[in-house]
């Protein structure tokens, strides 16, 4: 075996260098490739993309590379990738993070690829999802799901304790629905009701009393206005006065999903979304619309989305990043995700492929429909994330009983409003940008 | 008389014209440092160039920046946030630095006590500071559970209640604290043990010969001896404990409120999840400043207090 000398160590070593920096500035897929990015963070998520791809090569005859990212390091690594001009030609959007990505340029509009393109139907979209992928009067993405919170309940446990099985179809009443978790609570065995301590979950029952966290103009937060206050007493009561939740552990992991899978909690609120995580519990369930309050059964609806990013250049590039959002987004692929029982797809077209169980299914498509109850879409800012930060300190708070919610939100109302005229500035400027 | 001075022999052309055998030396060094030299200079001094200038711009990460002046660092006053977030930071490090130093310290002396098997326990003892963070997060989360949680059900052999840690205004940082002690005491464990074998046994045979007491051979022996690996484990572990991040987000994302948002954490946000680069950049140089700060105190001080041999 020969010796290596300290000559030719070093020029070794400086050529694996160079190997090394080449790799790593390799460019990516070659041009021509429908590239596209996804959260995904299960094996079963990873196996409905990889379908969505599989079915992109069959449509547009290239090849199909998708960016599938664990869901809480999703946005971060988008972020990243914008700037530095390496995102896919199209990405997927969590609807509340629209309006901040568009309000900033970091995707463009749709609409005169819309305009231009006689097949692709905008109609065949539910109104909400529409509503959620468009900010400052233009379509910054088009939809692949949509959905309304609603009520999951427990039937084994409701007939067992000899209750009458809520209407499929009538939402009851605030009233109704407190009464129902009390007799179902028995403290440190069973439960009435579970939800996530968050604003997320609280922005449902403020719909339904008829109020929201921002004025109608988005400039300040009207949560301190009676209709917010009601139903924010409402819940945290729930938590804090009535007992009928289970005890919360630790803000960080509490997860209403897992404790209505324990089978001793009566009703969770949730999204269609997780039908394929509760489809795992041994026990017998379904849904039922939300409680009415004040203004009716209207939760929050939510959706997420795909658009494309402003850094893809015209031409060659956005003819095929528009063919594959279109592709990503049509009847054949929402029926992919809908039949894996993901999430309601976005398409009026592609809903009968999202099917039971549970038995009540098909109300979700009746709510977004205006046909049973209603909706109401997710309304949020351009700083949405400031605005949800701001809220996850003291509100979460309320729900353990150490600050009480006149206090909570007195001492986040200014900040709040503070976050509300910056959220009208950044639709000022985007407008003038716009001009 | 004539002194004939010989003419001095001219000097082997080869020899004049190689670098002195120093300076080949200095060479060889200089290459061998200089892969390391590249990755500090892009990867450390580059971002701290940058942050100075993001500093002073608006910048959302997407739209082109714009000139903010010191905007940036004005904005750091009246932001009750930042302020919680170094007064959380400040207490994180007050108490977990001397805590986990008298345990690492401890555990030290006792496995330089010549047990069997020290290698084994050496191994054991180092498991917390050798698993990541994330894993250990999630296993203390489930050890603070408020009812069946193995932390309170000790507590509740001696008839203490334990409060709900993680959820609680006064136990949520102490909680951090604790698990932050366990999982870092084996980095000072070993800095202090290589310290500890390297005293030399005359000084303590000496001792013995002048009928010093234990506790006095620890203080006037051992402990200067050990001020060197003291004030390296000191430095590192401030400068680690202004930089907590992930056991805190794991743990208890920043609450309850603000409770146990650190200043990282917060700066990670204002940048990352809020696009607001420029006051991020703000907040990490005032944060670079008190560490150079705090580290140029502590390098006053070790004139006085660290013996070195020489």
């Amino acid at each position: 075996m020969s010796k290596l000398s300290r000559r030719g160590f070093l020029q070794l070593s400086g050529l694996a260098g160079i190997g090394v920096a080449a790799a790593g500035c390799s460019s990516g897929p070659p041009s021509g490739t429908a590239t596209w990015s996804m959260w995904s963070s299960s094996a079963a998520e990873k196996k409905v993309w990889q379908d969505f791809g599989t079915y992109v090569e069959k449509q547009l005859g290239v090849r199909s590379v998708a960016t599938l990212t664990p869901s809480s390091g999703y946005p971060t690594k988008l972020d990243l990738q914008l700037v530095s001009g390496t995102a896919s030609l199209v990405t997927a959007l969590n609807g509340t993070l629209i309006p901040t990505y568009a309000a900033r340029g970091a995707h463009r509009p749709l609409d005169d690829l819309i305009a231009a393109d006689p097949d692709f139907e905008l109609d065949d979209f539910y109104d909400t999802s529409r509503r959620i992928s468009s900010f400052n009067g233009k379509t910054y993405a088009i939809g692949f799901d949509v959905a309304p919170t609603v009520m999951y309940y427990n039937k084994d446990l409701l007939t067992k304790q000899g209750i009458p099985l809520p209407s499929r179809t009538e939402p009851m009443s605030w009233a109704t629905f407190r009464e129902l978790a009390r007799q179902l609570t028995r403290p440190g065995e069973q439960y009435g009701f579970t939800c996530a301590p968050a604003i997320d979950d609280l922005v449902s029952w403020i719909y339904c009393a008829g109020g929201n966290v921002m004025s109608e103009d988005g400039g300040r937060s009207i949560l301190g206005e009676p209709e917010a206050m009601q139903a924010l007493q409402f819940v945290i009561d729930l938590f804090v006065k009535d007992k009928v939740t289970p005890p919360i552990k630790n803000l960080v992991t509490e997860s209403s999903l897992s404790n209505f899978l324990q089978g001793n909690v009566a009703f969770m609120q949730n999204g269609p979304w997780q039908v394929v995580n509760a489809r795992k519990a041994k026990f017998d369930w379904d849904i039922i619309p939300f409680p009415a309050g004040a203004n009716g059964s209207t939760p929050r609806v939510s959706g997420s989305s795909f658009a494309i990013p402003s850094g893809v250049r015209e031409g060659a590039e956005l003819d095929l990043a528009w063919k594959l959002l279109k592709t990503l987004t049509s009847t054949g692929a929402l029926d992919i995700y809908a039949k894996a029982g993901r999430n309601n797809p976005a398409r009026l077209s592609a809903g009968s492929a999202f099917q039971p169980p549970p038995d009540n299914l098909g109300i979700v498509q009746d709510i977004l429909a205006g046909k049973v109850a209603g909706g109401h879409a997710f309304d949020v800012t351009t700083n949405w994330n400031q605005v949800k930060q701001l809220l996850g300190q003291d509100l979460p708070r309320t729900f353990l009983g150490q600050v009480s919610v006149a206090e909570a939100i007195k001492g986040l109302t200014p900040r709040l409003d503070v976050l509300m005229r910056q959220h009208l500035d950044t639709i000022r400027q985007a407008t003038a940008r716009k001009g | 008389m004539a002194v004939d001075i010989a003419p001095a022999p001219p000097a082997p052309a080869k020899q004049a014209a190689a670098p002195p055998r120093r300076s080949r030396e200095a060479l060889t060094a200089w290459l061998f440092i200089l892969p390391s030299l590249i990755g500090f200079l892009i990867f450390t001094a580059g971002p701290v160039v940058a942050a100075g200038v993001i500093s002073l711009l608006d910048w959302n990460l997407f739209s082109a920046p714009t000139w903010a002046g010191l905007r940036n660092f004005a904005r750091l006053g009246p932001d009750p946030t930042f302020w919680s977030a170094l007064g959380n930071t400040a207490y994180f490090t007050l108490l977990s630095v001397p805590l986990t130093i008298v345990v690492s310290l401890l555990l030290a002396l006792l496995l330089n006590q010549g047990l069997r098997r020290i290698a084994v326990f050496r191994s054991l003892l180092l498991l917390p500071y050798a698993t990541i963070t994330v894993a250990v997060a999630f296993v203390w989360i489930w050890l603070y559970i408020p009812h069946d949680g193995l932390v309170n059900a000790v507590l509740g052999w001696f008839g203490i209640s334990g409060p709900a840690w993680l959820i609680s205004d006064s136990w949520a940082m102490p909680a951090l604290i604790l698990m932050s002690v366990w999982k870092s005491f084996g980095f000072g464990m070993v800095v202090f043990l290589a310290g500890l074998q390297a005293i030399p046994q005359q000084l303590y045979e000496a001792g013995r010969v002048d009928g010093t007491s234990p506790w006095n051979s620890f203080r006037h022996i051992t402990l200067p001896m050990l001020s060197p690996a003291l004030f390296f484990v000191v430095v590192t572990s401030v400068i680690g404990s202004f930089q907590v991040f992930d056991q805190a987000l794991i743990m208890t994302n920043g609450g309850p409120g603000t409770r146990t948002t650190t200043l990282v954490m917060y700066i990670y946000r204002t940048g990352f999840e809020n696009y607001d680069q420029g006051y991020a950049a703000a907040q990490s140089l005032v944060l670079f400043a008190f560490i150079v700060l705090i580290t140029a105190g502590q390098f006053l001080f070790q004139r006085r207090l660290v013996h070195y041999d020489n």
